[in-house]
């Protein structure tokens, strides 16, 4: 076990192999279908997970961990011997998971070191962050380059969102600055992003996919022109699409690091099938 | 029988008191939830959280104080489900860290206790919001703590704390603008008056009874109903009765000796008019809640058992319009107003859909003029507005508005209805005009425009004689052909339009048109192009049989 260890949470959506690689604890959300409880990833995985919800009448709920849940994480990993847990979870303007790693922290005091980081992301823009610090971690890095790295990420880590419908964000009750577009009778495929709090909001509203992929890939270039870069698309139930989009990305970019991954449960329950997500961080570091 | 000093024996009683209660009512608080999202779950959450703790705290009874709290608020912990569940765990948790070690408590040790467990919290959440079950939570501890000032005995404490829990639960509202939007109190803080209420009734040696006490009054019967409808239906649509209506009736003895009331036979025969259905009756009073269209056959049915004591029966359409547009009319209006100009009340449903403030009846035949313009900027009261023409002949009376009139005014000259949709996907609520008008601007060249009409006159154009009747297929100002067969005149335009670019073919079918012939139509794209998305919509546009954008 290396001397700085990252936790985080399954809505990372951060492929398991991966996660045994670079030694990234994931703590796992809840999935509610009806009085059935399944935890994110262990015992609901995300192929079974998007079988149920086409057969399920409800939409099923989501919930986050409990406190206790992070107390046994960081306390086992204290008795390891680890020297400083990196806690970096999902946006606390989409879920209260970041309030319960939060006061496990609180709980705990002195006694263990843990940072609580609040990505203001979601879906495979928290493990961008996650893994490249783990793996800084894995490289010995020191705690202080490592935590730089982390809030650069935290400031230029860009996603995208293209979702095929806005009903299960609605329904979620998680559609934030986007419900302005719910009214809408035409079949629009909305560009949802975060912003700097955290919050959705709609980046563009366009028809087509083809026309939403043109307008990301020519964000992404305003944004990182020349730069290398890391990609992470994940994707619920739509492989084609995302290996599609990864394609173009290589032919736009840079790119020194790839990751193709699914939309776990809880993340699904909210934005549902046939989403596309895209991330984007700068692969350099800032002088 | 009430109580001093409260034993371990008596606080398991209390918990499995309050679960129970909670159990009880958690449907009714799920229906309260609004905030910090209207998920409908807190009063689930907070059940399954205590259901967790009493679970723990009974696996191993102990005739301690403290021993039992500690188990309990272990096992809220562990089992604290949603943010109401998470906070419930921390009240208990420190409420348990003041009894630690403590055989019995007196009631200055439970005051201390509640006000203990809102420490902890506050301490807990990173950024405390007022109006929620923490402020709930506290101004109860702080009457409990002044109770026990007066007199240390748990029960005289626990009554102290229910009767402000129930009383700052009022105040939520005016705490959290959210909640007086809805008309709703907080649904975390009635979680927790409802655990306190039951505290309250064991300390008290009252048996509660957990289904009679909390049947829920017609009144928040239909609060809740509506509720719940208002967020499932965001869409005038889906609202398929029209009138909400509401009966009472005062039985009658003499109708009830020649056709006796039996509430579930009642309920069964009005289910067939309508949906939304709540009946409920005692020895006096009939009380009818529905969603029907016709409340005359309701009050027929009613009528039957007694006299009608009150009626009332509203369009919800009408309803629905206004909650829909009270938002926009609160803010005045969304800035940059967007005013535009369309025929047919489909075509209308789709500027206002995207954002639209109002669509000017007018197009081809009937252009708006200079004047129409400058009223509708007028009434908007807007002070920013952009003006979509929608066809270029009316472009030029657009422009003379927007030099004419006070506000600040743009014209994006849209010269079809496609290009105006167009255009509205590039509009942002509250963006600048200089930013906004050129990139609706050229949003609206991002399609194809196609128009199916009909010749007024004989006449021939490139040559090409058209009879009176026939129709055309136009582009933009070139008819590309024509012909009596209006499906075929369609088709063959479509042809011309859609190529290997396309990807979405939008067919907005007028007045003279039936869905069915525009599903044929659809059906033909989709054959002839297997790529391309098609979608229908009912324009119901006069003199256009269809209007068809192609991007």
């Amino acid at each position: 076990m290396g001397r700085i260890v990252i936790v985080t949470d399954s809505t990372a959506d951060i492929p398991e192999a991966l996660a045994n690689e670079l030694g990234i604890k994931v703590v796992p959300l809840k999935v509610h279908f009806g009085e059935d409880t399944y935890e994110d990833g262990v015992d609901l995985t995300s192929s079974q997970f998007y079988e149920k919800l086409s057969a399920s009448e409800t939409i099923p709920t989501t919930s986050q961990p409990t406190p206790g849940q992070f107390e046994e994480v960081y306390q086992e990993l204290n008795e390891d011997g680890v020297e400083q847990i990196l806690s970096i979870h999902l946006s606390s303007k989409l879920s209260g998971t970041y309030q319960s790693a939060y006061i496990a922290q609180q709980t705990l005091g002195d006694s263990v070191p843990v940072e609580v980081i609040d990505s203001r992301r979601a879906s495979y823009a928290i493990g961008i962050i996650a893994a490249e610090a783990a793996r800084m971690a894995a490289q010995g890095e020191s705690l202080e380059s490592i935590r730089q790295r982390i809030d650069e990420m935290l400031e230029d880590t860009t996603v995208f969102f293209m979702v095929d419908t806005l009903e299960y964000l609605q329904k979620n009750g998680r559609i934030g600055k986007a419900s302005a577009l719910v009214g809408s009778l035409l079949k629009i495929k909305p560009i949802l992003s975060l912003n700097e709090a955290g919050e959705v909001y709609p980046f563009e509203k366009v028809r087509g996919s083809r026309k939403a992929a043109e307008k990301i890939v020519s964000e992404f270039r305003n944004r990182f022109n020349g730069r290398p870069v890391h990609v992470g698309i994940s994707h619920a139930q739509a492989p084609a699409e995302a290996s599609a989009f990864m394609d173009r990305m290589k032919e736009s970019f840079d790119v020194q690091q790839e990751v193709i991954t699914d939309i776990g449960p809880v993340i699904g329950t909210h934005v549902g099938p046939g989403t596309v997500s895209i991330s984007v961080a700068p692969a350099a570091r800032k002088n | 029988m009430s109580v001093q000093t409260i034993q371990g024996e008596k606080l398991v009683q209390m918990i499995q008191g309050g679960a129970a209660n909670l159990s009880a009512q958690s449907k009714k608080i799920d229906a309260l939830n609004v905030f910090p999202v209207p998920d409908g779950d807190t009063g689930t959450n907070m059940n399954l959280t205590m259901t967790s703790g009493v679970k723990e705290m009974k696996a191993q009874e102990s005739s301690s104080a403290g021993v039992t709290a500690g188990r309990f608020a272990k096992g809220l912990l562990m089992g604290a489900r949603g943010n109401s569940g998470v906070i419930l765990s921390q009240l208990f948790r420190g409420f348990s860290k003041a009894l630690e070690g403590k055989e019995s408590v007196s009631g200055t040790e439970l005051a201390e206790a509640f006000q203990q467990g809102v420490e902890t919290a506050y301490k807990a959440v990173m950024k405390p919001v007022e109006g929620t079950i923490l402020t709930v939570a506290k101004d109860s501890a702080k009457a409990g703590w002044d109770a026990s000032v007066e007199e240390d005995d748990c029960t005289f404490v626990m009554k102290a704390v229910t009767k402000e829990a129930k009383a700052s639960l009022e105040r939520t509202p005016d705490l959290l603008p959210v909640l007086k939007e809805v008309g709703v109190v907080d649904s975390g803080g009635q979680g927790l008056l409802t655990i306190y209420e039951a505290f309250e009734a064991v300390l008290e040696g009252k048996e509660m009874s957990y289904r009679e006490e909390e049947e829920p009054s017609l009144e928040e019967l239909v609060k809740m109903e509506h509720h719940q409808s208002a967020q499932s239906h965001m869409n005038a649509e889906d609202i398929t009765f029209t009138y909400c209506t509401e009966v009472m009736v005062k039985f009658d003895a003499e109708k009830l000796s020649q056709k006796p009331f039996d509430e579930d036979n009642f309920r069964e025969k009005l289910s067939e008019y309508g949906d939304s259905l709540l009946v409920v009756s005692d020895e006096e009073l009939l009380k009818i809640h529905i969603h029907a269209d016709f409340p005359g056959e309701v009050i027929n049915e009613a009528q039957q058992f007694g006299s009608l004591v009150q009626i009332k029966a509203e369009n919800m359409r009408d309803q629905h319009e206004s909650i829909v547009n009270e938002p926009a009319k609160k803010k005045k209006v969304t800035e940059p107003a967007v005013i535009t100009v369309g025929m047919g009340s489909g075509i209308k449903a789709l500027f206002e859909g995207l954002g639209a403030y109002t669509v000017i009846e007018g197009g081809q035949t009937m252009n708006p003029s200079t004047e129409d313009f400058i009223r509708a900027i007028d009434d908007s009261g807007a002070s920013r507005v952009i003006l979509l023409p929608n066809n270029g002949n009316i472009i030029m009376a657009a422009e003379q508005a927007a030099e004419v009139a006070d506000a600040d005014v743009r014209v994006v000259k849209t010269k079809s209805v496609p290009q105006g949709l167009a255009a509205m996907l590039a509009y942002e609520e509250n963006g600048g005009l200089d930013e906004l008008a050129p990139a609706m601007e050229e949003a609206s060249t991002e399609v194809k425009t196609g128009e199916v009409t009909y010749a007024v006159r004989d006449t021939s154009i490139d040559g090409t004689a058209i009879k009176k009747g026939d129709y055309m297929g136009i582009s933009g100002k070139k008819i590309l052909n024509c012909g009596t067969d209006v499906a075929e005149v369609a088709q063959n335009l479509l042809q011309e339009l859609v190529d290997g670019e396309s990807e979405i073919v939008t067919l907005i079918y007028g007045e003279d048109r039936t869905a069915e012939e525009a599903d044929a139509l659809a059906s033909f794209v989709e054959e002839k192009f297997p790529e391309v998305e098609v979608e229908v919509h009912e324009g119901s546009q006069p003199l256009y049989s269809y209007i068809i954008s192609v991007e």
